[in-house]
């Protein structure tokens, strides 16, 4: 057999391998894609109500951003004293500093808050808005 | 491994922005095994719920990925004394530089959005084989608008849901490969048929 029957053989068996691995994968993530987005008949909201879209490398402004819930709520009810640097991490990255050798906590607590927000507003952690006492009418 | 990488960068895109963005686009273009267009479908998703701004994302990363274009461009172009010394007389690779040449621009502008795991080779090669480097980012900046127009429009139109684009384009792109490689075989096994029917013929004749 010479050298470039065997690189020719090569590329079409390999060519073959890849093809259908890719086809068949390329295929069921068609299939997948046809029930969201634009395809799914309902157009993607600004604002998200499916918790389940939460993932673990999003950090809390972003997730907040996501839900239109105020950042610093979401880390009042996680019992994270905000600052620059949580702000930046992962809920991954959080995880890691505040539940050593617990994994997903932080990703379940925040999934469980913000669909607490959506059910019945903010959780019962939070202080309550003081209501402002109706003001006395002035006497002519 | 990949996983952890995509991850780090998205919430160093969540985090730093464009510059962010610009800089993977720019490593990816030089070389690097980065998930660009992974990367591109995110920031179009992030753009339509109002975390980033879409032209300002798009014009950072077109010029992130131009760069590095031009950079993989000039390290072919660097090494081209190198391979003209060592494979310079070879016919193969003559016939191979000529072929380039003609259809450089196809290549070039498919292998920014379609076969994107053949962009390093192509830039390289592009630069090895004496290309000409305006028209070199004429096709560049074409494909690349391509990539980042398509990639983030899909992004943008699936919102949230992004994944699931980028899980079919990743393997669309192996698909394409594949069928590329199966073409190049059969394109040879096609060529090395003729020759031997034109050698049966010839030793009949004689």
């Amino acid at each position: 057999m010479t050298r470039k029957r065997i690189v020719t053989t090569a590329l079409i068996l390999t060519g073959i391998i890849i093809t259908v691995f890719f086809g068949l994968r390329a295929f069921r993530a068609f299939k997948h894609m046809e029930g969201h987005g634009p395809f799914g008949g309902k157009p993607p909201a600004a604002n998200q109500t499916d918790v389940s879209e939460i993932r673990d490398w999003m950090t809390v402004p972003y997730v907040a951003h996501m839900y239109d819930v105020p950042p610093k709520a979401i880390f009042k009810n996680l019992e994270i004293h905000e600052d620059n640097k949580d702000e930046k991490m992962s809920l991954a990255q959080l995880n890691e500093k505040y539940y050593p050798g617990q994994d997903g906590v932080v990703l379940a607590q925040v999934q469980a808050l913000m669909q607490a927000f959506q059910t019945q507003g903010p959780p019962p952690p939070f202080p309550s808005t003081p209501v402002p006492a109706p003001s006395a009418p002035v006497a002519p | 491994m990949s996983d952890t990488i995509s991850s780090f960068l998205l919430t160093q895109v969540i985090n730093y922005g464009a510059p962010l963005f610009g800089l993977t686009l720019f490593l990816g273009a030089m070389g690097l095994p980065l998930p660009g267009s992974l990367m591109v479908i995110a920031v179009g998703s992030f753009s339509q719920q109002g975390y980033f701004s879409s032209v300002q994302m798009a014009i950072v990363g077109l010029l992130g990925a131009l760069l590095g274009d031009a950079i993989s461009f000039g390290m072919g172009n660097y090494g081209k004394g190198w391979v003209q010394k060592k494979f310079g007389g070879s016919s193969a690779w003559i016939s191979a530089q000529e072929s380039f040449q003609r259809r450089a621009w196809l290549a070039i502008v498919l292998t920014r959005f379609l076969i994107t795991a053949l962009a390093i080779p192509t830039n390289l090669i592009a630069g090895g084989s004496g290309y000409k480097f305006r028209r070199f980012m004429l096709y560049d900046f074409l494909g690349e608008s391509v990539w980042i127009l398509l990639y983030g429009g899909l992004g943008y139109a699936f919102g949230s849901q992004w994944e699931v684009v980028s899980d079919f384009i990743s393997n669309f792109g192996g698909l394409v490969l594949g069928i590329a490689v199966l073409g190049v075989g059969i394109w040879m096994a096609k060529n090395w048929q003729e020759k031997l029917q034109r050698e049966t013929q010839e030793e009949l004749a004689t």
